[in-house]
């Protein structure tokens, strides 16, 4: 690994160029992991935009057909609620697939969504490897890691979250806790679950996909229909990590945003790197 | 470390913004190997750093662009058009770089497959109900009576017909009760009974050169409940896996037409769109045969 890649120049260039005050920068993301970070936006969009296209071929939540209108699907009630309750929805063509229409590929398109899933999956689990092999070679997987304190950390942030908007409010003082790590520990919580999340999802993927060949697999989750149950809530995992993720990354600023794409970030006191973003 | 190297690079030509630093640095004392290290601070020159900002901005620019348009042009035109897409912009290119991605996933199923490995079989207790779910019209009974099942491409050159009385005298009866797994993703678990597709490979053995079967049901009926056979193509390894059956009975009793009467395949390592119900012919060849699924967009070794 070339570290001098990201940042050469770094005490060099002052030195030939001693009059311009230089800038102290901090290296916060390897290359490998901002790449993987950002394609996985779009396979992440891409899996789970083909999995609810899956998933209406054969919905894990079912219930006995309804009386009047045959349907059995969680997702098609959900959608007959909102075209009922929503204002401008009301003559909506086809309230079951509400769901579909808006939050996946489409109904009634299985084998194109299938052969899409698998492509973003193989890419997926590619982009995986990426990103490790970049939390390895830039050292980020350290910060990454739960430690004793954490619990407590953690009930810490989410005080101040909690509370957050509520000080703003009363125009009261509301400190960010301090840490001197390079996250905090919600941050550290979000950023660990979400790769094992990842590796869940690839192992309950493969589990369905090949239930026969890989039964140990399937079995170690509690067999084929557990392991797509399992499959399906995973994805709640990203959504629920997603917008609070984003929320809070413009929250935090525009340094930690660009850090993401740059890699470097200005705030290089241990307690300025204490970043708000989870 | 480098970055140390830089840190002190740094602490010799300026002492006072580099303190912070340095001081990071030193304030690591011999570190656990999972302990997390300060991030490495280096001072730079605005000038290389716009520059790499810059470039590094520029980079991700067209890198999010050339992704948004090669994930809008993978979209299926249902999800375009359903947007406001008009244009058609399926292609040949297209079809062929996702069907070559299947054919990859296609490629590591049968990897994956293994002679010896059995799917599991299960107690009549945990047996649950299996709909009919043929794709069209169910096919109307008529045709069990006068119903043969024809070989072709086998050694002899022959064409061979059998009838359903030829089948279950000629050929010892196997049960077992194993997992349906249907490409939507549903499953079912039944006992099935039937002769081994093993045993008739050994008693009218295919060509030499034959790599592959093609089953067909020419019963089969579209949704409007016009004839529509249904062919399909399976592996010959598959077929002599000892769990493949042409199975006769179905919990018991024998096939009824809305299962395949009066023969259909169980071949449980393969998603049941492979399991053709009321086969009519079976003919073995040396190229892969076409496939109904796979001609809509589906996979073609269907392995699981």
């Amino acid at each position: 690994m070339n570290r001098s890649a990201a940042l050469p120049h770094g005490a060099r260039s002052t030195s030939t160029l001693p009059e311009q005050p230089g800038v102290l920068v901090v290296r916060k993301h390897h290359f490998l992991v901002r790449w993987s970070h950002w394609l996985n936006v779009l396979i992440l969009l891409g899996l789970i935009l083909s999995g609810v296209s899956i998933y209406w071929a054969s919905p894990i939540h079912q219930h006995k057909p309804d009386p009047n209108t045959g349907n059995t699907d969680v997702a098609a009630d959900i959608g007959v609620w909102v075209c009922a309750h929503v204002p401008g929805l009301h003559h909506y063509s086809s309230p079951p697939d509400w769901i579909y229409n808006h939050m996946s590929l489409g109904p009634g398109i299985l084998g194109l969504a299938l052969r899409l899933h698998w492509f973003c999956a193989y890419l997926f689990m590619l982009n995986g490897v990426v990103y490790v092999a970049g939390l390895l070679g830039g050292g980020g997987w350290r910060s990454l890691l739960p430690r004793r304190t954490d619990v407590l950390g953690a009930l810490r942030m989410f005080r101040y979250y909690v509370g957050f908007p509520f000080a703003k409010l009363a125009c009261r003082k509301w400190p960010h806790p301090v840490f001197n790590t390079k996250y905090n520990a919600l941050q550290r919580a979000a950023y660990f679950s979400v790769p094992v999340a990842g590796l869940l999802s690839v192992a309950t993927g493969w589990a369905i996909h090949k239930p026969m060949q890989l039964l140990w697999l399937a079995a170690l989750l509690g067999g084929y229909n557990a392991a797509r149950v399992w499959h399906f809530w995973l994805m709640w995992v990203y959504i629920l990590f997603v917008v609070p993720h984003v929320i809070l990354v413009f929250a935090d600023g525009w340094d930690t945003l660009r850090s993401m794409i740059v890699g470097w970030s200005t705030r290089v006191k241990r307690s300025e790197v204490v970043t708000h973003e989870l | 470390m480098n970055y140390r190297k830089n840190c002190e690079g740094k602490t010799r030509t300026d002492g006072a913004t580099s303190s912070v630093a340095a001081k990071s640095v030193s304030a690591k004392k011999p570190q656990s190997f999972f302990g997390e290290r300060p991030l490495p601070a280096i001072e730079m020159a605005p000038r290389v750093l716009r520059y790499r900002s810059r470039r590094d901005f520029l980079l991700f620019g067209t890198g999010a662009l050339a992704a948004l348009a090669g994930g809008g042009f993978l979209l299926p035109q249902e999800t375009l058009s359903r947007i406001g897409v008009r244009r058609n912009i399926d292609s040949p290119a297209k079809e062929w770089f996702l069907n070559r991605a299947l054919r990859i996933d296609d490629d590591v199923a049968e990897a994956l497959y293994s002679e010896t490995r059995r799917v599991p079989t299960y107690t009549k207790s945990q047996i649950t109900p299996l709909k009919n779910n043929y794709n069209g019209a169910t096919p109307d009974p008529g045709y069990i009576p006068g119903w043969t099942l024809t070989l072709d491409g086998l050694a002899s050159g022959l064409s061979i017909s059998l009838d359903f009385r030829n089948l279950l005298t000629r050929f010892s009866v196997h049960e077992q009760i194993t997992r349906l797994v249907c490409v939507e993703g549903w499953s079912a678990i039944a006992w099935w009974a039937g002769l081994r597709f093993d045993d008739l490979l050994r008693a009218y053995p295919p060509m030499s050169q034959a790599k592959w079967a093609r089953l067909e049901s020419s019963v089969n009926l579209d949704a409007s409940g016009n004839r529509d056979p249904y062919f399909m193509s399976l592996d010959l390894a598959t077929a002599r896996h000892p769990q493949t059956l042409l199975a006769t009975h179905f919990n018991g009793y024998p096939l009824t037409v809305d299962h395949g009467a009066p023969l259909r395949l169980l071949v449980p390592m393969k998603l049941g769109l492979k399991n053709v119900k009321a086969i009519t012919g079976i003919m073995y060849v040396a190229e892969e045969p076409r496939d109904y699924w796979a001609e809509r967009g589906y996979s073609r070794y269907d392995g699981i």
